[in-house]
């Protein structure tokens, strides 16, 4: 029986594929070390999406290489196989049937997931982050001190005010996962919680104009003495 | 050359009227009035007012003979079509040496070639030039050349408003690539508010003006698509019948003529801030700054649709061709084109799930998103069920179409991550986004519109194009496109922002590599206008039907004379019947 072959083939070669890009990215992870508790959330929901969209794309790929291998004409002459409506419409239901199922099973997750990353919108400490062209500010509201760079206290969840002079700019820290656009006219609030003591880049990622490039800032996220320490120390 | 002059003159005109208006109010006030001016001159110049007045008086819409109609006010389809095709090769080059300016760029960390101005500059130009040629090149192109043949019309239901598409096309590539030379270009292809609205120069104005007059040049093609395919199908061709390239340009000519109108009010809006001191998107005035974008991504998002629907469109019109067999679940294909027309205008605002707008909108945005994927699912299953038990002849259009079967599914299924609000928390605004584009846009659209080129370009020109360098061109673009673009999604993942023009060192090994590939890419780009300047002066001749297809365009000569057929075609079977009746 020819499709017995068949999915022989397109099972061992989605096998192989999906192989190479597990190795692939064992040896390269796709994310950058996380150090945020909502990165964990969001880390768990990529790596879900992408081990189920590597066996789809190993299946597809490995039906179109069958395909290839299998069904080629010989000569010009040759003519494909005639159309047999009953098996195609079994094929036509289950397809849709199972996109659809994959599909609102992904919303679901996601939707999970989403809520999850948002949590509650209780704060140990606020910081006031205002962008303008091309730099950032930082207050911090309780203790009336500006930092020269932006100090969150490890384990403490954080309400990053957010604010804009200009334009639109957005807030991202790649290690922590989370990106929240700075908008002129609003005030947005994005909770986060640093897990990992270390240093760390805040850089914009809304195009704001030529000198969007530069407009980077460091951040410092330390234990409960040296935040106090620096912030008091500054000015 | 009345091409030409008249373009050289309407923007004197403008450079003139300016100046002169300039004195007496706004100087960006005056450029507008002087836009719309010139922009009038020039239609008439090049035919416009000729072609209206014919219209007035009852006579046959205007055509010419020999060469110099491809630069004319023409109102044939196949003369639009070529056009078409012309502009989206010549913009393609454009953009695409801007695309190598960058790449040479970011080969290494620091700026070497450009400064900050330049480069924010080139990339907004080669997005926006890139966006055009995507729009333009199939469904303009290949559309008004295939699709009236296709359903065995004589022409469009409206030539002379198909010429003026199309001419309205050369004045908004003139502006654009005027806006260096005026203060350049910060705000990327989005030209998001506030950022457009600042900064009184006149590039930035120029833009605009150049989007919404591509914007009204794309409403007239949907308008025309629609009421062509409606009005002007050969007796027999019920819905049913339909060929599967038409139904795409159908489906994306009701997005061009729905959505556009929409980012075309949105531009308006931001000229009236910029120009007459209106507040739409001024918060301290009233304004929203969000309200730009959900306009803009109305429009914007069906847009790739626009891009995507007739390569899909193309490929499934190819692969039976190549496989000798019946196009699988036909009418499911055609329904899944409409399904995504109707999805695609509520899916917007997952360009904004980190805007700021209210949380609890990012869940129905989400959801719709990943909706889009059960008929784009479906796109696959005809592809796939297709090829299976097929004959497949591997000539270059089915290799193309291969080729970007490989490049959508990597495209397709990488937009997941973006659609997936909390993911996307983190790839929102990086070059993972600008490496799923690239794999939908370029290899789904662009890769579609090579595999339509070459799938029709015997019909168009009467000559067969080269199968061998049609190889070499796919097989290194191929390699280019996806050695430049895969290492990409890594970085972008990894912290690299879009449209900056520097990053971290540690980046370097693969940046260059990138860069390296994207010579690749240019050398393919280089042997394919070898191969269509070769084909056209000595190619073999291709006959009526070379790929012995069951579609109208191929019982009509090639090329087709005006008028199309000798007489009225008729249908009496479905165009996928290959391999049956045999």
């Amino acid at each position: 029986m020819k499709n017995k072959a068949a999915v022989a083939f397109v099972v061992v070669v989605a096998a192989l594929i999906f192989a190479g890009l597990w190795a692939l990215f064992a040896a390269y992870p796709m994310l950058p070390a996380a150090a945020s508790k909502e990165a964990e959330f969001v880390d768990g929901a990529f790596n879900g999406l992408f081990w189920i969209e590597g066996a789809i794309y190993a299946l597809v790929m490995a039906f179109m290489l069958y395909c290839l291998v299998q069904f080629r004409a010989s000569s010009r002459a040759e003519q494909g196989a005639k159309f047999d409506r009953s098996r195609s419409r079994l094929v036509e239901v289950a397809w849709i049937g199972l996109s659809t199922m994959l599909t609102l099973g992904l919303a679901a997750l996601g939707s999970h997931e989403l809520h999850a990353v948002i949590g509650s919108p209780e704060a140990d400490i606020d910081v006031e982050v205002r962008g303008q062209q091309f730099s950032w500010e930082f207050y911090y509201p309780k203790l009336q001190q500006y930092g020269d760079k932006l100090y969150l206290e490890v384990g403490k969840r954080h309400r990053i005010i957010l604010t804009s002079k200009d334009v639109v700019h957005s807030f991202w820290v790649p290690e922590f996962r989370l990106k929240q656009d700075a908008v002129p006219g609003k005030v947005i609030h994005l909770l986060l919680t640093p897990t990992k003591v270390g240093d760390y880049m805040l850089i914009c990622s809304e195009l704001c104009g030529f000198g969007h490039t530069d407009m980077t800032a460091s951040v410092a996220v330390v234990d409960h003495e040296t935040f106090e320490k620096n912030l008091k120390s500054e000015f | 050359m009345k091409f030409a002059a008249s373009l050289v003159s309407a923007a004197l005109l403008f450079a003139a009227a300016t100046f002169g208006l300039g004195r007496l109010m706004d100087v960006q006030a005056a450029a507008v009035l002087a836009y719309l001016a010139s922009l009038l001159f020039f239609l008439h110049r090049i035919g416009g007012g000729a072609a209206l007045a014919g219209w007035a008086r009852g006579e046959e819409p205007p055509t010419g003979h020999g060469a110099g109609r491809f630069l004319s006010f023409d109102s044939d389809h196949k003369v639009v079509g070529v056009q078409y095709t012309g502009a989206a090769l010549v913009v393609f080059i454009v953009a695409g040496i801007m695309a190598l300016i960058m790449r040479a760029e970011l080969a290494h960390h620091g700026l070497q070639l450009l400064t900050q101005q330049q480069y924010n500059t080139v990339m907004t130009l080669h997005g926006m030039g890139m966006v055009v040629v995507a729009l333009i090149a199939i469904a303009g192109g290949i559309g008004n050349f295939v699709v009236p043949l296709q359903i065995g019309a004589r022409d469009m239901a409206f030539p002379r408003m198909n010429a003026l598409s199309f001419w309205l096309l050369p004045p908004a590539v003139l502006l654009l690539l005027s806006t260096p030379f005026l203060g350049g270009l910060d705000f990327g292809w989005t030209a998001y508010a506030p950022l457009s609205t600042k900064g009184a120069t006149l590039g930035k104005l120029l833009f605009l003006l150049a989007f919404i007059t591509a914007g009204f040049s794309s409403i007239f093609s949907g308008v025309n698509f629609i009421a062509t395919v409606l009005s002007m199908r050969a007796r027999g061709m019920g819905w049913r019948r339909v060929p599967i390239f038409t139904w795409s340009i159908v489906s994306a000519s009701i997005i061009q003529l729905m959505g556009t109108s929409v980012v075309a009010a949105s531009l308006i809006m931001v000229i009236f801030d910029r120009v007459l001191h209106t507040s739409f998107y001024n918060p301290e005035l009233g304004g929203s700054v969000l309200l730009y974008q959900h306009l803009f991504w109305y429009y914007s998002h069906p847009a790739v649709y626009i891009m995507i629907l007739p390569a899909f469109g193309a490929i499934l019109e190819i692969l039976p061709v190549f496989c000798r067999k019946p196009l699988f679940a036909y009418p499911l294909a055609a329904g899944s084109f409409l399904a995504i027309v109707a999805l695609s205008f509520i899916v917007w605002a997952h360009h904004m799930f980190t805007s700021g707008m209210w949380m609890l909108l990012k869940l129905p945005f989400m959801i719709n998103t990943e909706l889009i994927s059960i008929p784009t699912g479906v796109v696959f299953l005809a592809a796939l069920g297709t090829l299976w038990k097929a004959r497949m002849r591997l000539d270059s259009p089915m290799l193309w179409t291969l080729a970007m079967l490989a490049n959508f599914l990597i495209g397709g299924l990488t937009g997941i991550p973006l659609a997936d609000a909390p993911t996307d928390l983190h790839f929102q605004d990086t070059w993972f986004v600008v490496a799923h584009f690239h794999f939908t846009v370029m290899g789904g659209a662009i890769f579609g519109f090579f595999a339509a080129f070459h799938y029709w370009f015997p019909k168009m020109s009467g000559r067969r194009l080269d199968e061998t360098l049609a190889k070499l061109h796919l097989g290194l673009m191929f390699a280019g496109f996806n050695a430049v673009f895969i290492p990409l999604f890594w970085l972008g993942a990894h912290g690299m922002r879009r449209r900056v023009s520097d990053f971290p060192a540690w980046m370097d090994p693969v940046q260059a590599f990138a860069s390296a590939a994207s010579l690749v890419v240019a050398a393919s780009v280089v042997v394919f206008f070898y191969n269509v300047w070769r084909s056209l002066k000595r190619g073999e001749p291709a006959g009526d039907n070379p790929w012995e297809a069951r579609t109208l365009e191929w019982t009509a000569p090639s090329p087709p004379p005006h008028g199309n057929f000798r007489s009225a075609p008729a249908v009496t079977e479905h165009p996928y019947h290959l391999g049956v009746a045999a």
